[in-house]
């Protein structure tokens, strides 16, 4: 057991460190339409990739360098640690998901963009009527000679507007048990029949989109696995992509505090106990899910692939996430409210997400208690 | 980084858990019945008393460990002093380089020391020692008091020893009074942190245990009491009730295997930050998870004669020992924001 790097591990921290040094590119946070920023995210990936360090711990026989997961982690790290743009972590599970279950052909065509930054990729999974209960999805694969001709709506498709590429989850055999008779397919986004328009979140952001899809006539060379695999192969995949360990999502709560911590002091609350307790409190809960992410990670760096303990990661960074933000708006106080400190009011909106995206925290309970406590379902 | 327990370590959880479940406390009943010295010899032949014990200026086993052995033990509730007259004196003797043969004379079980506390446990105790209390302290025969601001350990022959009507009914906690310094050792600054460290990792390990042993119990319960023609365990609302509870205790469970491996590698000032974050997770989520637990049992879990409220009295004066969730947070504070 031990929690610090190896020698290797250290040696890659101090070089991704010296690397992101000088290669953060100036005034990225200023960047705002979307036509920029989507031209932004590819130069920065293509950046990142030239550099290696994109696709680190894919199997070498994939385009990766086959190192451990523990590497993603410490890039998320010290990217964090320069306020480095956000690295595309997206594309690790749908790697996975077309290594492990595309054929030859398709790891050919698909992997090399996606590493590469060339082909930028949306997830098209959640309807109106399928957020919890995914598995109940609608939207409609009819298989017509080659092509499989979709008809229905995707929502929460973030980044939708920009990307080339979906992996659509559809329904194809209505007759058969929800979960059996869904297929993952692949299209690109600029087909005829495909129409984005933006979600605005509660924080005025257009963080999402909704998607319509209208006659989209999708090759069968681009149907991931067979008919009917689609509910597994998503779930097998997203269970080892898109934990808090994956998405660099502790630095950014840990980036969270220092500046709350820093707004306290601004404020004169320092020597307020209340204040101080609750500041500690944060670091606490941020500790607590760091280190069950660590082990986590261990766990699958030794060969264990990740299951349902998933979701115990998922509650702690929700709370960990959710609690430092409504501790923002009692420390920063009136300003929040009288649009003098825009971002924390921002910031505290867009956590509220946190408990809903990827699975509700209610979702989450229900996991932990019947596939880890093992309590009978109802 | 590679965060797992060694196959050994795996072991030990699991041979710990075996004895915990012979010698500790399954119903309420075991605690007027149970045969104390025949667990405490179990224990003291597995050679759990001596992990902290020096060969060649190291500890037998790391903090780790102790932390396993502590939280295993506690899991069942096992009623024998373990914490207060083995683990805690005989670190804090090794540390101040206290004679040898009394250093082995505790690790070995052949001597009970306690650790002199101030009146709410929150510290330790200075000499004179006007109103001390010792916690976990049956069978204590010697008290080792503690200055901090002289950084000085001084042994102490017990005058007085008044059993106290505590909360936690497997555990005797005493107010003591004593005689003056027979002997004393100086402890650096550092070596205290590290003892400091040490303690509240170890207690914290107690309240983790004793959180995972409730918890179990009430799921368990939930699988078969039925109501409405059902398991209560199927309905919802129990199962958020648990699942709150698990995260919570799985969180302060992986903060204290950092500050338990801390212990023995990163400096004083490190580890006492790991072992105070342990330390306020823990006891931040001890009532929570008494209280779910008795609840979860419904009517049967308000009885005296259930064991819910002995696990949730062991996990809440666990908690006050040398300070509790708040006292945690404002010594983190200081660490990272400077005094206040």
């Amino acid at each position: 057991m031990d929690y610090r790097d190896t020698s290797e591990e250290a040696a890659f921290r101090s070089e991704a460190r010296a690397w992101f040094a000088s290669n953060i590119p100036a005034g990225w946070r200023d960047v705002a339409d979307p036509a920029g920023w989507r031209a932004f995210t590819r130069r920065w990936h293509q950046t990142l990739f030239t550099a290696g360090y994109v696709g680190m711990s894919w199997p070498v026989e994939h385009g990766g360098q086959g190192r451990s997961a523990i590497y993603d982690a410490i890039l998320g790290e010290e990217a964090a640690r320069v306020d480095a743009p956000p690295l595309p972590a997206r594309i690790n599970y749908l790697g996975r998901a077309i290594w492990t279950h595309g054929n030859d052909e398709q790891r050919r065509r698909f992997l090399p963009p996606l590493l590469k930054g060339d082909h930028v990729w949306c997830q098209g999974f959640s309807e109106p009527e399928a957020g919890s209960d995914l598995a109940s999805l609608r939207t409609r694969a009819v298989l017509e000679g080659d092509e499989w001709v979709v008809n229905g709506q995707k929502m929460w498709t973030s980044g939708a507007e920009s990307s080339d590429w979906c992996f659509l989850l559809v329904r194809t055999d209505p007759d058969a048990p929800k979960h059996k008779g869904i297929t993952a397919l692949l299209t690109p986004m600029d087909v005829p029949g495909i129409e984005v328009r933006p979600i605005h979140l509660a924080n005025g952001d257009p963080e999402t989109a909704e998607m319509f899809l209208d006659d989209v006539r999708i090759p069968v060379d681009q149907m991931l696995g067979a008919p009917g695999q689609g509910w597994a192969i998503a779930m097998t995949t997203l269970a080892y992509e898109r934990g808090p360990g994956d998405a660099a999502v502790i630095p950014k709560i840990q980036g969270a505090l220092s500046r709350l911590e820093a707004a306290a002091r601004d404020r004169g609350l320092l020597g307020e106990n209340e204040v101080r307790e609750a500041l500690a409190r944060a670091y606490t809960k941020i500790e607590a899910l760091r280190l069950v992410v660590v082990e986590q990670l261990s766990r699958r760096v030794a060969g264990r692939p990740p299951g349902e303990e998933g979701s115990v990661a998922k509650m702690l960074w929700i709370d960990a996430e959710q609690s430092l933000h409504q501790l923002a708006l009692d420390v920063v106080g009136p300003d929040v409210w009288l649009g003098r400190a825009d971002d924390w009011l921002s910031q505290y909106l867009w956590s509220r997400a946190a408990s809903v995206y990827g699975g509700t925290v209610q979702v989450q309970k229900n996991v932990v208690a019947q596939r880890v406590l093992g309590m009978p379902r109802g | 980084v590679l965060a797992l327990f060694t196959e050994e370590q795996a072991y030990l959880r699991d041979v710990v858990g075996d004895l915990a479940r012979k010698i500790g406390i399954q119903n309420r009943n075991d605690l007027d019945t149970a045969d104390r010295e025949r667990g405490w010899s179990e224990i003291r032949s597995m050679g759990l008393l001596g992990l902290r014990a020096r060969e060649g200026g190291r500890p037998v086993a790391s903090g780790v460990e102790a932390t396993i052995a502590a939280e295993a033990l506690a899991g069942r509730l096992v009623p024998q002093p373990y914490l207060g007259v083995a683990l805690l004196p005989s670190e804090l003797l090794a540390l101040a380089g206290a004679p040898a043969d009394l250093q082995t004379a505790v690790s070995s079980g052949e001597q009970r020391a306690c650790i002199l506390m101030a009146t709410e446990l929150g510290a330790p105790s200075a000499p004179p020692h006007a109103k001390a209390v010792a916690w976990d302290c049956e069978g204590a025969e010697l008290a080792l008091g503690i200055e901090a601001a002289s950084g000085t350990v001084s042994r102490h022959a017990i005058n007085t020893f008044e059993p106290l009507d505590a909360a936690d009914l497997t555990r005797t906690v005493a107010a003591v009074t004593t005689g003056p310094i027979q002997d004393s050792w100086t402890i650096a600054p550092g070596d205290l942190e590290r003892w400091h460290a040490f303690a509240l990792v170890v207690v914290s390990a107690d309240i983790v245990g004793a959180m995972r042993g409730a918890l179990a119990g009430a799921v368990d319960y939930t699988k078969e009491r039925v109501q409405f023609g059902a398991p209560v365990g199927s309905f919802q609302a129990v199962q958020h009730l648990c699942s709150d509870a698990h995260v919570q205790i799985e969180g302060a469970a992986s903060a204290l295997r950092y500050a338990a491996w801390a212990v023995d590698v990163l400096d004083g000032g490190e580890a006492l930050l790991a072992a105070r974050t342990a330390k306020a997770l823990a006891a931040g989520a001890a009532r929570d998870v008494g209280e779910t637990v008795m609840q979860v049992y419904g009517g049967i879990g308000q009885t005296w004669e259930q064991i819910a409220h002995v696990f949730l009295r062991r996990q809440m004066l666990s908690s006050q020992v040398l300070g509790g969730a708040s006292a945690q947070l404002r010594a983190i504070a200081d660490a990272r924001l400077g005094a206040a």
